[in-house]
């Protein structure tokens, strides 16, 4: 989904001129974060928590937008339409 | 520039941050009733609370010109228990026609559970029978998706409920479409970890528009910033956006949904 046309859009170079620095950061906390897994005692190969991680970097370098969305989405438990009829409630 | 935190818990923060919030530029602000960080055990602390929040922080708020508007429910977290959230609910008519009241607020899901979604609907009954506009918590993290989509369920399927005095908060990037989309208002919530932080409100105001849509800051128990609605004030002016744009998210939207509740006064402001 694109920005809203009436309102100013800012050109991909100043974007990126004025979020690389933020970006690099979270970028550096993130791997400094798999670098403290790495020296923690204990196996991470089972771990559900993991996974979404390493799915989420995964939808981070894909080739398709709305990436914050799609990062939710893989966060999220997932929506059963008939919920009421399981629960009993009319 | 002045502005209105439409979600904000004030019985949790200090006195020194109404000051804070008067200077930043807050010339009003409602307040849902929520937990208190541990379950209460009885009606009457939900009374007392209810007095807290009709008596008390209006006249805290008064003293720095801040204008203090409430909403009264008991929260999805207690709605685990169903006999006293009845009880709570049966008390509440006794506190609707207080100066301040704008609805019945914040109900909404917090596990999804079968119990919270009982207790959801009798909150919406409360509100559809004595015409209180209503102001819903959605969950977070994990549950938010799934606790959304149920409570848009259920607001949809009573007759009664004008969309239009519904706002439904703490939407994020995959919960603001469906809301706006079925004619509610959505609230961004601003907070350091757990929900959205200001760029991110920011990317949303640019991604659906300025219509039905607002910014608060919680400003709760937890680790949350008072004062996140200046920091999105300042996130738009950094990208470019106009004074008149910014107003319409953080003063202009607010008036207009609240200006639905007989009690609600839009504060002066400056232009």
């Amino acid at each position: 989904m694109s920005q809203d046309p009436k309102l100013p859009a800012r050109s991909a170079e100043k974007v990126l001129s004025e979020e690389f620095f933020i970006a690099r950061s979270k970028i550096l906390d993130l791997a400094a974060t798999l670098d403290r897994l790495e020296r923690a005692d204990g196996s991470l190969e089972a771990l559900h928590q993991l996974k979404l991680l390493e799915q989420g970097m995964e939808i981070l370098l894909d080739d398709q937008s709305d990436k914050a969305k799609r990062v939710q989405l893989l966060m999220s438990r997932p929506y059963d339409p008939d919920w009421r009829k399981n629960y009993g409630l009319h | 520039m002045d502005y209105i935190d439409p979600h904000i818990h004030m019985v949790s923060r200090t006195t020194d941050d109404y000051e804070t919030l008067a200077r930043m530029g807050c010339v009003a602000m409602s307040e849902p009733a929520f937990w208190a960080g541990f379950d209460r055990g009885s009606v009457e602390s939900f009374r007392d609370y209810f007095r807290q929040l009709t008596e008390f922080e209006p006249k805290r708020a008064a003293q720095f010109g801040i204008k203090h508007y409430t909403w009264l429910c008991i929260n999805a977290k207690e709605a685990e228990n169903v006999s006293l959230s009845r009880e709570v609910i049966a008390m509440i008519p006794e506190f609707l026609d207080a100066s301040n009241v704008l609805g019945i607020g914040e109900i909404g899901l917090n596990k999804n559970t079968k119990n919270e979604s009982t207790i959801f609907l009798e909150h919406v009954d409360l509100a559809a029978r004595y015409n209180q506009q209503i102001l819903i918590h959605t969950p977070h993290l994990e549950d938010k998706y799934q606790g959304t989509k149920m409570i848009l369920d259920m607001l949809v399927s009573d007759a009664r409920i004008e969309r239009s005095r519904v706002l439904v908060d703490h939407v994020e990037e995959h919960t603001i479409q469906e809301v706006l989309d079925r004619g509610f208002w959505a609230g961004m919530t601003l907070y350091p970890i757990t929900k959205c932080t200001p760029a991110r409100a920011a990317d949303m105001i640019e991604r659906f528009g300025t219509e039905r849509l607002m910014a608060n800051s919680a400003g709760d128990w937890g680790p949350s910033k008072p004062t996140a609605i200046p920091d999105l004030i300042m996130e738009l002016k950094r990208r470019g956006h106009s004074r008149d744009l910014i107003r319409k998210i953080v003063y202009e939207n607010p008036c207009e949904f609240f200006s639905q509740s007989k009690n609600f006064k839009a504060p002066i402001a400056a232009p």
